[in-house]
């Protein structure tokens, strides 16, 4: 889609994130956010200018999922977010689908919030990096202390409340050497749900990771070993996101294009406390940078947010971002599987929106790629074009 | 047999067990992680072919594979495909909705229903 395109369609937002808070009540090693012992809160006035201007605009016309996010949500209190969703849900036009969610740290669960998460229908995101060897190398408090035993306190608790969730867990150079250690751990503590990411360069953080020589081989090994535990214990993992990214992002239909959310602008809109609007990558959003403004285009508190999308500085990265899918186009063999990359990846890596290939992509999008078409070549009879038995284990539809 | 056959062969073996029995099936057919060399050295079957060429016939297969279901289906006078999850309705919603990585899709896909 090129830049002229865009401009003449009504951006849609699918995703709003929204920072209730800066403040973390933990510190973990490879943090982005620069702002995280903040302890402001985001005024009421600002989440209604924010809503009332969303819902107006007519941007979020087929539902919205909102997630709170950006500094730890549960430090607020539970009557935070009762008056947050009760001012939303007196301000959504009838029939809109509003979700929200929480990405959170587990250290605060308790029964108090499984009670509300259950009542409210919030989507839970727990941020825990496996086993405790693992989760404490990166994941601590102020002091250095780690925050596993917290961390896993709170994950069981959602599971006797029944309450569903998914863990998100960051890969490190050691987790990727543990995918055994790593769907152990899952299994007993009954997660279903598992999203990894890898420890990136964003911001002032720079990767260990991606220094390692040979970690994308790791990571697909660590998907590949993951994937083969997880089809030998069907029915215990539910949910692996990398892989069934990967497999749907390979396996479709020849006229199903890539939509691209992280380079559409304003189809992830990000606010800050402040009332700070930006788009593209959410992490852009507290980020420093004197070519794109920090990313800022306006305030809500301020600005119109329907004007926001006129504004020079969205061109501007706009373009660049789309100079940088024009080259990963032109340039890329698995630019079908990603649709262009992800922006912030490709500016704090290789310093330019306007740039191509990432570790971070060579890494997810690539190998992850890799792995699901090296997979359906290892299917007995793909070689001959024949029939043949499938591998033991395989043979049950589950759905 | 062009590429494209090869991988219809297999897709039409895997499809009637819908995507979850299409990734366990995938995932079944992982080597060992300790047999399993790094991808730079992993022999491909199809090592003289490109990998936009490999997605490329994938996704060709998919299309005729699709197309032979809807024909049957039609004739016979029921839906296609079933639980088989590349037109969104169980397993692989289209289109692909959040992806950013902090946030996941799986509870979003009371959008593509």
């Amino acid at each position: 889609m090129t830049s002229d395109s865009v401009a003449q369609t009504m951006p849609q937002i699918q995703l709003l994130v929204v920072q209730p808070t800066p403040f973390c009540n933990i510190d973990c090693r490879y943090c982005y956010l620069p702002d995280r012992s903040n302890k402001s809160v985001v005024a009421e006035e600002t989440l209604r200018n924010l809503f009332s201007q969303v819902f107006a605009s007519g941007w979020a016309q087929e539902g919205l999922s909102v997630v709170w996010h950006a500094g730890e949500p549960m430090v607020l209190p539970i009557a935070f977010y009762r008056r947050a969703f009760a001012l939303i849900d007196g301000l959504k036009p009838t029939g809109l689908a509003v979700r929200h969610s929480f990405q959170t740290n587990g250290t605060l669960i308790d029964d108090a919030w499984c009670d509300f998460v259950a009542e409210a229908a919030i989507n839970i995101g727990v941020s825990i990096d496996g086993p405790q060897r693992l989760h404490d190398r990166n994941r601590v408090t102020r002091t250095g202390r780690g925050t596993f035993g917290k961390a896993v306190a709170g994950v069981r608790h959602l599971r006797q409340h029944g309450v569903p969730f998914h863990v998100i867990s960051v890969l490190t150079p050691e987790s990727l050497a543990a995918p055994r250690e790593m769907f152990d751990f899952y299994l007993a503590e009954g997660i279903e749900h598992v999203c990894f990411n890898v420890e990136e360069s964003e911001g002032d953080h720079r990767s260990a990771s991606f220094a390692e020589a040979g970690i994308e081989d790791a990571y697909y090994r660590f998907l590949s070993e993951f994937w083969r535990l997880s089809a030998a214990h069907p029915g215990r993992i539910q949910f692996i996101r990398e892989i069934d990214d990967a497999q749907r992002n390979v396996i479709r239909p020849r006229d199903a294009t890539f939509f691209n959310q992280l380079a559409t602008p304003f189809a992830i809109t990000s606010m800050d406390w402040t009332g700070n609007i930006a788009t593209f990558s959410p992490e852009l959003l507290g980020l420093k940078s004197p070519l794109y403004d920090d990313f800022v285009l306006g305030n809500i508190n301020r600005d119109r947010l329907v004007q926001l999308a006129e504004r020079p500085l969205l061109k501007r990265m706009r373009d660049d971002i789309d100079a940088g899918i024009a080259l990963c186009r032109e340039s890329c063999e698995y630019f079908s599987v990603c649709g262009g990359g992800e922006p912030v990846n490709k500016l704090f890596e290789n310093g330019s929106f306007a740039t191509a290939e990432t570790t971070y992509c060579r890494m997810t999008k690539m190998r992850a790629t890799d792995l699901v078409l090296d997979r359906l070549e290892r299917i007995p009879g793909f070689v001959e074009g024949r029939e043949a038995a499938l591998p033991s284990g395989s043979a049950s539809p589950v759905l | 047999m062009s590429l494209r056959l090869k991988y219809q062969t297999i897709l039409t073996r895997l499809a009637p067990a819908g995507a979850v029995g299409v990734s366990l099936a995938l995932g079944a057919a992982s080597p060992a992680a300790a047999s399993e060399p790094p991808t730079g050295a992993q022999p491909s079957v199809t090592e003289k072919e490109k990998v936009s060429e490999r997605l490329a016939a994938v996704r060709d297969a998919v299309t005729a594979l699709d197309q032979t279901r809807a024909d049957a289906a039609k004739a016979e006078g029921r839906l296609a495909w079933g639980n088989w999850g590349w037109r969104g309705g169980g397993g692989w919603g289209w289109p692909n909705w959040n992806n950013w990585h902090n946030w996941n899709n799986w509870g979003n896909w009371f959008r593509n229903w």
